[in-house]
């Protein structure tokens, strides 16, 4: 049995978004319903302080272009840049510079919670992972099952949820595996093919369970893909309709 | 339903009898993140049956003596503006004392008069001393006499902290302390061992009470 859902982010509606004096543009590119993934994009106006703030589920986030600095750790993300967290892991403030464009990623709805909230900070995962890596153009590698593939290891599973590029030559494939947890795979340059589709950037793709997809092709232009796979943490927290979760839920709402 | 023996619930009883559970904070006087600790430390001390230990760890063990002039580090003003945009949200009231130093001073001597300090069980009020000057002064903590001065308010024989900072004497204490931080595997700082709890960085102070409470230390009842 497989879960996979293709979306084109060319064919969703724009729409205007504010919540503590953020300020921002979004798509709703997949929205949770029915246990499925929950997948947004956003791009904040610039801002010198983004509230901390968690999500009660794991998550990756893609910067796909401008800047987001977390002084608290010394992070510095340039696109394209991968931040993980897992569920109940607060993060920030940060501050956001011109031209942000950013895909927030869950493996299931996951809500928002203001770190201002004194009840959220007793519910904070204190095991919680904060991963960060970046696509680094000197670091691709050839690929060992075939030379029209490189790759890059940008977060390596050893540590749990992964990310891995793939940098693919005009009609080469994607590597598929199967994915428990579930997967995002986001085109970052060229296109590819996918389930009888064009995707161009930032098109991605969400599958989960142990029947594998089929791989994604790339077209004549070639394409970058990065692939971003979730660990067991994706199957804890969530919003289960009870205390926290609610007020995650209220606040998500507000914002979208 | 609470038990009471002699008009007192049985579980304050118990509580204050205990050994206070030890906290262990891994910093360093030139963190700002450490500076916030030192009010969350006072007030978990006042609140919980809990004996907190102050420990060194190094962050910038390239800093010469006489410190470094902000200019000459790595992308300094655009990181000084990110990070006092997170203090203003995260610690508003310590946020709005904090006056940045115009160099990074050297930690090691502080190190060393925090050993000093140790031995005649002011270590607590000797730290509070040392980052009120640096973060609220900006006196560069890296001179014997700023040391002095701190030593003073908490406590201390100025005197003898001087002499003994200029013949080294607790040179040895602190890079054991040091090297012990290291063992402990310390990147961050603060680092805080509540118990059998770790957490790596500031964190919030309910996630103090949090970690406290989940290990059976509940608040006095006068807090």
């Amino acid at each position: 049995m497989r879960e996979e859902y293709v979306i084109d982010p060319a064919l969703i509606a724009w729409k205007k978004g504010e919540t503590e004096g953020l300020s921002f543009s979004y798509q709703v590119l997949l929205d949770g319903a029915n246990g499925g993934p929950e997948a947004i994009r956003f791009r904040f106006d610039p801002c010198p302080s983004v509230y901390a703030h968690m999500h009660l589920t794991s998550q990756f986030q893609l910067l796909l272009s401008g800047c987001m600095q977390m002084p608290r750790r010394s992070l510095n993300l340039l696109p394209v840049s991968i931040h993980y967290t897992d569920h109940n892991t607060p993060y920030g403030p940060f501050s956001v510079s011109p031209g942000h464009d950013m895909l927030v990623l869950h493996p299931k709805r996951g809500g928002l919670i203001s770190m201002a909230h004194i009840a959220a900070r007793r519910q904070i995962n204190l095991a919680g992972r904060l991963l960060v890596g970046a696509i680094n153009e000197n670091r691709w590698t050839t690929g060992a099952d075939s030379h029209d593939v490189e790759v890059q290891m940008v977060m390596p599973r050893a540590e749990g949820p992964g990310a891995d590029a793939f940098s693919l030559s005009p009609g080469s494939l994607t590597p598929v595996e199967q994915s428990a947890f579930g997967r995002y795979e986001v085109v970052l340059k060229g296109s590819v093919t996918c389930s009888g589709r064009e995707l161009r950037t930032p098109g991605l793709r969400f599958v989960r369970g142990v029947e594998v997809a089929e791989p994604m092709v790339a077209r004549s232009d070639g394409a970058v893909i990065v692939v971003l796979t979730f660990d067991a943490d994706a199957e804890e927290g969530g919003l289960n309709g009870e205390g926290l979760a609610v007020a995650a839920e209220e606040a998500m709402a507000m914002a979208i | 339903m609470t038990l009471v023996i002699a008009d007192e619930p049985v579980h304050a009883i118990s509580q204050e009898k205990m050994e206070p559970l030890l906290v262990a904070v891994f910093a360093d006087f030139v963190c700002p993140y450490s500076y916030l600790a030192v009010d969350q430390m006072d007030r978990l001390v006042s609140e919980y049956n809990v004996r907190v230990m102050w420990r060194p760890y190094w962050l910038h063990p390239e800093t010469p003596l006489d410190g470094t002039p902000v200019e000459q580090l790595p992308a300094t003003q655009e990181r000084r503006s990110a990070t006092v945009a997170w203090l203003k949200e995260m610690a508003p009231e310590q946020a709005a004392r904090i006056r940045f130093p115009d160099r990074l001073y050297c930690s090691l001597p502080a190190f060393e008069a925090l050993e000093f300090a140790a031995e005649r069980d002011r270590s607590m009020p000797f730290k509070s001393a040392v980052f009120s000057l640096l973060w609220e002064k900006s006196v560069d903590i890296g001179q014997i006499s700023n040391l002095q001065r701190a030593g003073e308010m908490a406590g201390l024989d100025a005197e003898e902290l001087g002499r003994d900072l200029r013949e080294r004497r607790h040179l040895p204490h602190a890079i054991h302390a040091l090297i012990q931080a290291r063992e402990f595997q310390i990147t961050s700082t603060p680092t805080l061992l509540l118990g059998r709890v770790r957490i790596n960085g500031w964190h919030y102070y309910e996630v103090l009470e949090s970690a406290l409470e989940r290990q059976g230390i509940s608040k006095r009842q006068s807090a």
